[in-house]
Parts: structure tokens; sequence; C-alpha cells
């Protein structure tokens, strides 16, 4: 790596960038403008919404005598508000009391109210029933007597009130739900007058029935830190969101506007390498995902202390906030600037990669918004979830929780810097893939591509065929789920069980080998292995049982499974007539279907990429998602990186079905394994424990051992000879070259 | 120089499937010489010198640019070579001087050597008028000299043009052709892709006709007139690739 010509590079990008002025308006001219603009428009819309009358239909609010005063001089009395001005938010229209006749007849005043509130006539109606004067005068007399006779302290139900006034409102409507908050408020001060004149009637002063008012002290406001529930929650999400968005656009510019103008075919041809122009353009893009971040919240922190803390519900944002967010922002940064990179490189040009915002903020946004959900709070699980972690640690910081944010800090760096990585090694690849470079405008048309597919068609698929087909498992699975009936017994979970192996998983798989590949021999690794390497991968199956149950408990203890979930999943094993039926549904049938889809057609599409590693770790996260439950789908994963890595290295699918066969029964088995049955055997009674929280569980010396035993075989693997696809071959072959040059 | 065997490119597309670009081409240039590559469009042409400037990896077949090979010795490959195409283009927001220095900078060049030489290549080029101007507010011929400028600046012994006078107007073409002489009378090995025979007649020391990705004729103009008994060399072009198609289709 020249570092003198990643400056050269960065420099050059960052001045061009300066030049543009749509990027400037972008990052510096927007954030200025924006925030004050939006902050106004808040505090004022507050404002509106706050004193804006709303128009409220009175039914029956007649012949109220005795009772305090509701209504007086066509409005609510005025000593039921804090403000007498108040009263005039709550316009009072009055039904009739006789229907109109112009209009049609309802069946009742309720009915009518309901109609007219749903019509958008009223925002909301009080009703109170024909007899409610009458039975409130009843219920008062029902009191006087009640305590006459009761004086002496014989015990007697005291009387209820048999009428029910009703507020009608919408949920639709916002007004109607501002008109019902004010209605409620109401009518609970005048319940209270009423209380309190039954009280001063019996010669008991107004508080008895509220002996003690309680008092709140809020340490938020004594402090200053009000509005750190609000800010916690918002900031994060506006730093994520922007440094995306800042990322995004210099990105477009530099990687498909650059092959637009042709300028990337120039800087191709100078001495820089590729792995320069991708480091020199992520930091360029880096600084401008920073700055508009920083501008725009230093923007909205200007705003929020001069505008948004005028608001009850907000306060100003916590003054430590800016040093959290910074430091957040350079992991952010650079993981939203290389996925952009990435993403950017592949376009043909400006207006195409502007087309992919939408997919990346479809991708990114749930992950940013997943905190916001109520009970997600920061814990080792849920800081393992890229972007969802970052925010949930932000938030732990802002809300000043420093000792849960630091304990957490680590696996949401790590992960952070994992997806970085990741992320910018797929920016390198995409700059050195030719296909991405010079990819060149094809008009769609299906019926040439049908035809392409047919005639192009090779002895194994390509990886577009792998990925649609991998695609196509995953969406019928999805929609399958649907159609299936929940496992509700055994029989239901077979039928379920089968029928996705069969229909979701290898039907289209075999489909696609046939229709899409000259040699289904060859796409499906029908060979046959050396014995040895089936011996091999059976025991690899069972050696790796204890590890395996031991990973599948650390996930249940990262993302804990429903109780609900668990139970059905149980009810499912108990109910079944034996071990073998079990055996027959969960272990035979995904070892043969899964791997004829999974290992075979697109591990061998996979393969066209030139590296069976990535091939084995692709398919393996098909293997994966397909399963689901996210618990499973983790673990899913790691079986397909072995699985993928026995198929590779055997050359055949039968070792890997045979692995997985084995190890899905075991599975069946452990889950079918009592104490009494375990005592039996001394052996496993050593190695295993079982109890009712955590069910069987392999003890740590033989976890380790079954660690050990695991690299073992699979070094054994590692050494066997092997085929290799064309595109490894010459993958390899320039590798060495280039070392020995 | 620069050596080629069975240089071998395919692509895949929609239309054309798995199609071959290069099917195994042959040929060497020497210092002091201009070598024309001449072929209709989509001849393979641009993929050659695409794999030569180390743009593109060959799908099978060598070659080498002063003994470095471009694939697993691409970037001492980048340093010997400069490469001017229709397809190079400037920035759109960097002035000529910026720019040259820009590629100048990335060549490693010392500041004083690369202000001195960049003084003599705007001079030569009577490109001064681009000193101060914006890419975007350059002409054609404009942005063709700061590109051949661009090429210059490490002062490579080896030039690759490709179909470097599309879109200019005549007298900017005559200029560049004239530039391109000058160049190989200073030692320079040039390729030179173009399918405008008369500027192959005018520069060219030897050629190589280039038709589907295979070569069907080479060597010095006066050979390939006498070998075929054609003088002119249009009609030479013309006769090689209707005799190559025929043959194909029977």
């Amino acid at each position: 790596m020249n570092w003198t010509n990643v400056k050269l590079i960065f420099a050059r990008e960052v001045r061009d960038q300066l030049r543009d002025r749509r990027t400037l308006f972008m990052i510096a001219v927007l954030p200025l403008l924006l925030y004050p603009l939006l902050g106004m428009s808040m505090f004022q819309i507050a404002q509106f919404v706050r004193e804006k009358a709303v128009r409220v239909l009175v039914v029956g609010a007649r012949d109220l005598e005795e009772l305090p005063p509701l209504i007086e001089n066509n409005r609510f009395a005025a000593d039921l508000f804090d403000q007498p001005k108040e009263a005039e938010l709550l316009e009072l229209h009055f039904a009739a009391a006789e229907p109109r006749p112009d209009r049609p007849r309802i069946a009742s005043p309720r009915a009518e109210a309901c109609r007219a509130v749903l019509a958008g006539e009223y925002e909301a109606a009080l009703y109170l029933p024909d007899d409610f004067g009458e039975t409130a005068r009843k219920f008062q007399r029902a009191i006087q007597e009640w305590r006459e006779q009761n004086g002496g302290g014989e015990q007697e139900t005291a009387p209820t009130l048999d009428t029910r006034p009703e507020i009608i409102y919408s949920t639709a409507s916002e007004e109607s739900q501002i008109a019902f908050l004010r209605l409620s408020d109401l009518w609970r001060r005048w319940n209270e007058r009423i209380g309190e004149a039954n009280l001063k009637a019996r010669n008991l002063p107004a508080n008895a029935a509220r002996p003690f008012e309680l008092a709140a002290t809020n340490l938020a406001e004594q402090t200053g830190r009000h509005g750190t529930a609000v800010w916690s929650k918002i900031l994060p999400v506006l730093l994520l969101l922007w440094a995306m968005t800042g990322a995004f656009y210099p990105a477009v510019d530099l990687c498909a506007g650059e092959k637009e103008r042709g300028t990337l075919e120039t800087l191709l041809c100078s001495p820089a390498e590729r792995s320069e122009i991708v480091l020199g353009k992520l930091l360029t893009i880096m600084l401008f995902s920073m700055a508009t971040a920083v501008l725009n919240l230093l923007s909205l922190g200007i705003t929020g202390w001069l505008v948004l803390a005028q608001l009850p519900q907000f306060g100003p944002p916590p003054p430590e906030a800016a040093l959290w967010l910074a430091i957040a922002l350079v992991p952010v940064s650079a993981l939203f600037s290389a996925l952009c990179l990435a993403l950017a490189a592949f376009a043909r040009s400006t207006k195409e990669g502007q087309y992919y915002l939408i997919p990346l903020l479809l991708v990114t946004l749930p992950l940013v918004v997943l905190p916001m959900a109520p009970g997600v709070e920061l814990n080792l699980g849920n800081s393992l979830i890229p972007i969802t972690g970052v925010v949930l640690l932000l938030r732990s910081m802002l809300e000043g929780v420093y000792w849960q944010a630091i304990q957490f800090a680590a696996p949401v760096a790590a992960v952070t810097l994992a997806c970085c990585l990741l992320s910018i090694r797929w920016a390198v690849e995409q700059f050195n893939s030719e296909s991405v470079l010079f990819r060149e405008s094809e008009r769609l048309e299906v019926g040439l591509w049908l035809r392409h597919l047919h005639r192009d068609r090779g002895p194994t698929p390509t990886v577009a065929a792998a990925v649609s087909c991998g695609v196509l498992i995953l969406l019928i699975r999805f929609f399958m789920s649907f159609a299936l009936p929940e496992a509700s017994g055994f029989g239901d979970f077979t039928v379920t069980a089968v029928v996705t192996q069969l229909a979701v998983v290898a039907t289209p798989a075999l489909l696609m080998t046939i229709m899409l590949t000259s040699s289904p021999r060859r796409t499906l690794l029908l060979h046959w292995p050396r014995a040895a390497a089936v011996l091999a991968a059976a025991a690899l199956a069972v050696v790796a049982q204890p590890a395996v149950l031991a990973l599948q408990a650390l996930v249940t203890r990262l993302y804990p499974v429903s109780e609900s979930l668990e139970e059905a999943l149980e009810g499912v094993f108990t109910e079944a007539p034996g071990l073998w039926h079990l055996i027959l549904v969960a272990a035979v049938a995904p070892a043969v279907c899964e791997e004829l889809a999974f290992r075979g057609f697109i591990l061998s599409g996979f393969r066209h990429l030139g590296h069976k590693h990535r091939a084995i770790v692709y398919s393996a996260l098909f293997f994966g998602f397909t399963h689901g439950l996210l618990q499973q789908s983790m673990v899913a994963c790691v079986l397909g990186l072995g699985l993928g890595y026995v198929a590779v290295q055997s050359g055949s699918i039968l070792p890997g079905m045979a692995f997985h066969l084995i190890h899905n029964s075991l599975v069946v088995a452990s889950v079918k394994l009592t104490p009494v049955a375990l005592e039996r055997v001394p052996l496993l009674r050593n190695m295993v424990s079982i109890s009712d929280q955590a069910g069987l569980a392999f003890r740590w010396p033989a976890v380790l051992a079954s660690l050990v035993l695991t690299a073992i075989l699979l070094a054994w693997f590692h050494r066997q000879p092997h085929w290799e696809s064309e595109e490894e071959r010459q993958f390899e072959a320039i590798r060495d070259a280039r070392s020995e040059a | 120089m620069i050596q080629v065997r069975g240089l071998t490119k395919h692509y895949a597309d929609l239309r054309r499937g798995q199609f071959v670009a290069l099917g195994g081409i042959d040929f060497d240039a020497h210092p002091g010489e201009v070598f024309g590559l001449l072929g209709p469009n989509g001849a393979g042409k641009t993929t050659a010198l695409r794999i030569l400037s180390t743009v593109l990896q060959p799908t099978a077949g060598r070659a080498t640019i002063y003994g470095y090979d471009v694939l697993t010795q691409s970037s001492q490959v980048r340093h010997q070579i400069g490469f001017v195409s229709a397809n190079t283009a400037v920035y759109d927001r960097m002035t000529g001087w910026e720019m040259v220095e820009y590629f100048g900078r990335l060549y490693g060049i010392p500041k004083d050597q690369l202000d001195e030489r960049m003084e003599d290549i705007f001079a030569r080029l009577k490109m001064d008028d681009t000193r101060e101007l914006l890419g975007a507010k350059m002409s054609t011929g404009m942005k063709q000299k700061v590109s051949i400028a661009r090429a210059l600046v490490h002062d490579p012994p080896v030039l690759i043009f490709d179909e470097a006078t599309v879109g200019l107007d005549v007298l900017v073409a005559r200029a560049l052709l004239r530039t391109v002489a000058e160049l190989r009378d200073h030692g320079k090995c040039i390729v030179y892709s173009t399918h405008i025979m008369r500027e192959a007649e005018k520069l060219c020391d030897r050629v190589a006709i280039l038709h589907r990705g295979k070569v069907l004729a080479g060597g010095t103009l006066e050979e390939l007139r006498r070998r075929h008994g054609e003088e002119d060399l249009e009609e030479l072009f013309f006769r090689l690739i209707s005799e190559h198609d025929a043959s194909t289709a029977a």
C-alpha cells in the first residue's frame, strides 16, 4: 500500500467534491437551514394545535339542576379549567331535542352523534342519556338516605349510578383525539366538583376524599436533563441516517459518476493500485459523511437549545452528547462509507446509483429503528446486531447509564469493526471486478434472457443462478409458512417439515439443475466419495456435537426463545410416536433435500466466484437463513460452513449428507434423552448434565475435547486433494505468479 | 519491448452469451516505431489495449511490456506506459494543470522535476490555454491534449493510443498525429489503434489487421501490399475482412 498515492487520491477527491455545488448544498447549506426551519415549524404547529378550538356536540345535557354547573352561557363552566379562557377551546353545539326534518331519522340521538363525528361535522360528542339529570339527582338523594340509614355503623351496599355518559370520538383524527383529551379532563374535574359538593353537604371538608397530594420531584429537571429521554432516542437515529446520507451522494459521484464521465478508466491506468484508489475514495466519503452528520447534529443541537427547549416535552440536548456522538461517528461513517462505495461502484451511472439508496435505506432503517421498540435494551445479544448495537450503546451513553454502556462497548465495537472491514473488502472487490467496472447497459428482454439461460448453460450453475435459487427458496418458504398449518402436534409438524423439505428446498434446486446446467451430476456433486471421507464426516458429526450444543446454548442465552415457542417445540417432540419417526422427519429429509440444494446447486454456483471459502460462506448463509428461526439460523450458518467445507474437500455430496443425518439424529435423540436413560450410560453421564432449565448440556471438558477433535478432522479434510473450478484455478495461478514475481 | 502471445479474452453477455473478444492474438512492437492495430468496430482492439494497460485481465495468453507481465506485474507495467483513448476523459472540476500534476505526483515524480516537465509538455503541446481552465469548460481538442499530457508526464517508453482521434476535428486530429510521429522519433514504442486507414498509412510502421478477435494479417505496409497484391490499404483491409467473414459463414 502506497500511502502517498492514497493521500493524493484523497486530496483530489476532496477538492473535487468541494467544487461541486450539490455536495456543498447537501453537506453545509441544507443542515443550516433545515433544522431552524423545522424547529420554527414545529413550534408554530404546536402553538396552532394547542390553541385551536375543537367542535363538540353536546347531546342531552339538560335538566342538570342541583348539580355543580357544567355548562354556562353555551360554554363549559369556566371554573372547570385552569384558565377560564381555555373554555373557548371547546366550541359547543347542542343537539336539537327533536330530529331535524331535513335529515333521515336515525335510530337514536347517540347514533346521530356517532354519525356526525364520523362525518367530521364535530371533533367529538359528549353524550348524556336522557335520564342523566334525573338519575344523578336520585343518586344524590340515595347517598343522603344511605348515610342516614347507616349512620349507626350498619353496613349496607352503597348506591350506584345506573347511567352512563359517554365521549364519542375517533382516533382516526388528530383533532378528535385532542377533543377527547380536553373533554376527559373536563369531565374528571366536574366529577370532582360533584364529589366535593357531596362532601360539603355532609359537613365534610373537600379534601376528605383526597387527603394526600403526591409531590413529584423530577431529578432530570433539576439537573437540566429533562429532555434526555427524547434526545437519546432522536440523536443516535439522526446520526446514523445523516452519516449514511452524507456518504451516499459523494460515493455515487466518486464511483458511478467517474464511470459515467470516463475518468475512472484514466485513474485505473495510473500507478495507483485498486486498493489505494478504494482507500482514497473511502476516506473522502468518510470525511463527507462525518461532516454531514456533524453539521446536521450541530444545527439540530443549536435549534434544540433555542427553539425546542421551549416545548415542555423537550428539553435541551444533554451537553455531553456531542462527545459520545463524535466517538460513535467514526466507525459508523466508516461502515456506511464502505457500503455506499461498494454499491456505487456497481452502478453504471449516477442515476442508477441513486436508485440504490432506497434498498440501502430499507436494509438499514429496521436496524436503526429497532432500538425504539419497547423493551429493546442494551444487552449482549442486541449489542451483537450491527447498527442496532451502536444506537443502543449511544442511547445508554446519552442517558448517562455509563456502566451498562461500558459493559457492552467492546462487542458493539467488535461487530462494527468487523462489518467495516467486510464492507471495505467488498468495495475493493467491486473495484477489482471487470464485470462491475466495465458493465455495459443491456436491455433486459425476457425472451432473450430465457434463450441465454438455455443456450449458455454450463456444466454447473452461474453465481446469479445460485443466488436466484437461494432467494427463491427463501421466498417460497416465507409464503408457505402462511399456507401450511401451524404445528400443534407431531402430525402437523411432519406435514410441514416434509412438505417444506421436498417442495420448498429440494424441488427448486432440482428443477434449476435440470433447466440451467448441462451436468446435473457435477452440479449436485453426485460422485462416489472415498469411504474414508464418509467415515470422517460421520465421525465429525459425532465429535462436533458437544461444541454445537454449547453454541446453541450460547445463542439461546443471547437471544432467548419465547416460552410459547419453546413449549410448542417440546410438544412436537414429546408427541412423536417414536424416535425413528422423528429421525425420519427431522434428520433424513433435511439431510437429503438441504444437501442437494445448498451443498449441491448453490455451492456449485458460488464456486464460480473463484474463492472456495467465499462460496462456502455464501452457501452457509443461505442455509442459515432458510431455517427461519433466528436462533436456529445462527447455528445452522456455522454448521453450513462445516458442511460446505466437507462437500468441497470430498468433492461429493454424500459425506455431507452423512454428517447432516447423524448430526440431526443426535440432536433429536438428545431431546428424547431423560435423566433415567442417562444414568444407564456411565460414559455419557460423566460428560453430560440434564436440567429442566437448560436441557441437555455437555460439561466443559467434553466441549473442549469436541473442539480439538473437530479441528483434527477438519484438518484431515483440508489435506484431501479436491476438485477446483476454472475460476479457482485461475485465481490460484495469478496469486502464485504474483507472489513469484 | 511489447510482446503479445496467444492473448485471449472471453466475455459473457445476454445477447451473445459467452463470446470471444480476443481469440489468441500475437504481435510485437518495438521502440522507435508506431505499431498499428487496425480493425472495424468490435474487432477487439480496445480489449487488447485495455489488457496491455492492465485495466482488464486476459483469459489466457501472455503479454509483456519491457519484460513485465501485464497480469502478474501490473504495477511495474503501468509505470512503463502512457494510455490515451477516446474513453479516457479529464476531470470536470480540475484545471488542465492540476490534472497533469496530479498524475505526475501519482507516478512519484519529485515536485521540481515535475514542474519542469509539465512546462515542457504544455509548451510542446501548445496547451497553455488549459492551464487554468476547468475540464468541464474545455473543448474536445483541449481535453485530448490534456489526456496526452497526462500520458506523457512520466516520460514512459511505451505509449498506447486507442482510437485517439475519434470525435476530434481535422485540425486537432492532424496535430495529434504529428505529436505521435514526434514521439516515435524520440524513440517511444507506440501502439496505435484505429479504424481509419488513412491515419494508419500516414503513421504506422507496422500493422496488424484485427477482426473478430483474430489477427488476419500483419507486417509493414509494404509487406502487406506485396503479399496480398493490393496497393490501397483500405481495399486490402476490406478484402481481408470480407474473405474472413465469407470463410466463417461457409
